[in-house]
């Protein structure tokens, strides 16, 4: 089975990039444009989610909260380029922290990273 | 000094005190005559100089806000002081709080706001007097992670508590939930340490810790959950209640059970009670509505108004009636001929001509009629009323009758 993947971004040419080289990689990638429809995108139950910080309507510190809150054990991988984010006591709920970049390399990491692991548990 | 922020558990349902905890959350539950329980709790922040408090609710709360209201806004907001109360705001997720370590890491947002340096987590349940400064500085001189008040109690009791075990420099080894087989004290077979429900964080450890909890199968219990994933692994600590307790005298009720809230009360009126509620360098405030004083009138043969071993609240008018071995909050009113004995009459009770009043808890604005007995036959009470296993009656607040 594809692992599904659920990449949050609000600026809509990085989301299809996400999206393509994700799905180049075998993975499903599901997107949403903000927390709130990242929440809504829970029921369609991804494996791992990649998360922006700074969008409208719902900022991605907020939906960290809530989704740790119901999907207590979903891998969450913080992509931003805002570098104040780690004083922010809930980034600490995050399972992995990446630069945004046009690079992917490591976030294709980190993505197999956390989804072995997960196979592990 | 250290900024350190208080952060008390309120939500207690009391579910075995019922009925006194039907319309309202345990720590408002009236104690002492004119106290709520968590006024003791409250009091200790303030005679501690701990200014920032944070009271966190849930069920029912809408009692204990107002009293927090009325009695509590005594701080100044200038200087960066405030006695809060935050309902359960669900603001990070929709569900009440699971337990403990949930209701804090709910309240993530606001720890982010205040930034302490410790966090002293509280319970609003218990009745004690403590010095958290003396827990504080043990804390600091430890260089500990957290520390955990703990209590000497009985082993037989160990099923109702946290039990510790510690090393000999107080640092925790082991923590046992509620155990039918308890560590003991090293030295003492007969006693546990308990926990006291009573803990000093560093704030970052805290959010660490809550964070590992809150995304793990867990009940996301301090006791149960938190501390013994700590074990080994951050340097945690026991703190010696004795050192902490201003009284001295060692005085910590969980008042969990009707009977126990019983005892706890009648310990009022005994010449030199456990629970000095008299001592000017520990003061317990507390809200109270501006009422005129107690009094006693009628002086005639058989239609005496007399007061004895008894606590008597003011706006209380004791009128050709006796009352013995009782405690009368504010507004009751004892009319002729009327017979109270070793029972508990909330705000605005007010019992009517020739009524027999033995061993009961009234709650609060009860109108007892001309006549009626309660405390005399059990069986007859128990088909009304509250009956406990020691034969004490209660009458919820605001029964008809």
């Amino acid at each position: 089975m594809k692992k599904r993947i659920l990449v949050v971004e609000d600026e809509e040419g990085l989301r299809l990039l996400y999206k393509e080289e994700l799905e180049a990689e075998g993975y499903e990638v599901l997107t949403a444009q903000n927390g709130r429809e990242a929440i809504q995108k829970l029921e369609e139950e991804p494996d791992l989610i990649i998360l922006d910080i700074v969008m409208p309507v719902m900022d991605g510190m907020e939906a960290l909260g809530r989704i740790v809150g119901r999907e207590r054990k979903i891998p969450i991988i913080l992509n931003t380029s805002y570098p104040g984010y780690r004083r922010d006591f809930m980034s600490w709920a995050a399972d992995a922290y990446v630069t945004k970049s046009t690079d992917l390399g490591e976030l294709k990491d980190k993505v197999r990273e956390l989804l072995e692991k997960g196979k592990a548990l | 000094m250290k900024k350190v922020l208080a952060m008390i558990l309120a939500g207690g349902r009391g579910e075995r005190l019922y009925p006194l905890t039907k319309d309202r959350a345990k720590p408002a539950v009236p104690f002492g005559a004119i106290y709520r329980i968590i006024d003791f709790t409250l009091s200790n922040c303030l005679n501690s100089d701990v200014r920032r408090v944070l009271a966190l609710t849930q069920y029912k709360s809408i009692s204990l806000h107002r009293h927090i209201q009325l009695g509590w806004n005594i701080l100044s907001a200038p200087l960066g002081e405030f006695i809060e109360v935050i309902p359960a705001q669900q603001r990070i997720d929709e569900h009440w709080y699971q337990g403990t370590a949930d209701a804090i890491f709910q309240n993530i947002y606001t720890l982010q706001q205040e930034k302490p340096d410790l966090v002293l987590i509280l319970s609003g349940d218990h009745i004690y007097k403590m010095d958290y400064r003396k827990m504080i500085a043990f804390h600091l001189e430890k260089g500990a992670d957290l520390t955990v008040a703990a209590i000497r109690m009985d082993r037989k009791l160990s099923k109702e508590f946290g039990v510790i075990e510690v090393d000999k420099d107080w640092q925790i080894i082991g923590f046992q939930e509620k155990p039918e087989e308890p560590k003991t004290i090293p030295g003492d077979s007969e006693g546990i340490l308990a926990s006291m429900g009573i803990y000093a964080f560093n704030t970052e450890i805290l959010v660490r810790r809550l964070i590992e909890d809150a995304r793990s199968d867990s009940t996301h219990d301090f006791g149960r959950d938190i501390i013994p994933a700590m074990i080994g692994k951050d340097r945690i600590f026991a703190f010696d209640f004795r050192l902490g307790d201003p009284g001295g005298t060692g005085y910590w009720r969980d008042v969990g059970t009707i009977d126990g809230y019983f005892e706890a009360n009648m310990d009022l009126i005994s010449v030199i009670p456990q629970l000095n509620l008299y001592d000017p360098q520990w003061p317990i405030l507390t809200h109270q509505s501006p009422h005129p004083p107690a009094k006693t009138v009628l002086a005639e043969e058989g239609r005496m108004g007399t007061a004895l071993n008894s606590i008597i609240s003011n706006g209380c008018i004791i009128s050709g009636g006796s009352v013995k071995r009782s405690i009368l909050s504010p507004k009751v009113m004892i009319h002729s001929y009327v017979e109270v004995e070793d029972s508990i009459l909330m705000e605005g009770v007010d019992v009517g001509r020739y009524a027999k009043i033995r061993r009961t808890i009234i709650d609060k604005d009860v109108h007892i009629p001309q006549g009626m007995e309660i405390g005399y036959n059990l069986d007859e009470d128990a088909k009304r009323f509250t009956v406990t296993a020691s034969g004490i009656v209660v009458v919820p607040k605001g029964m008809k009758l």
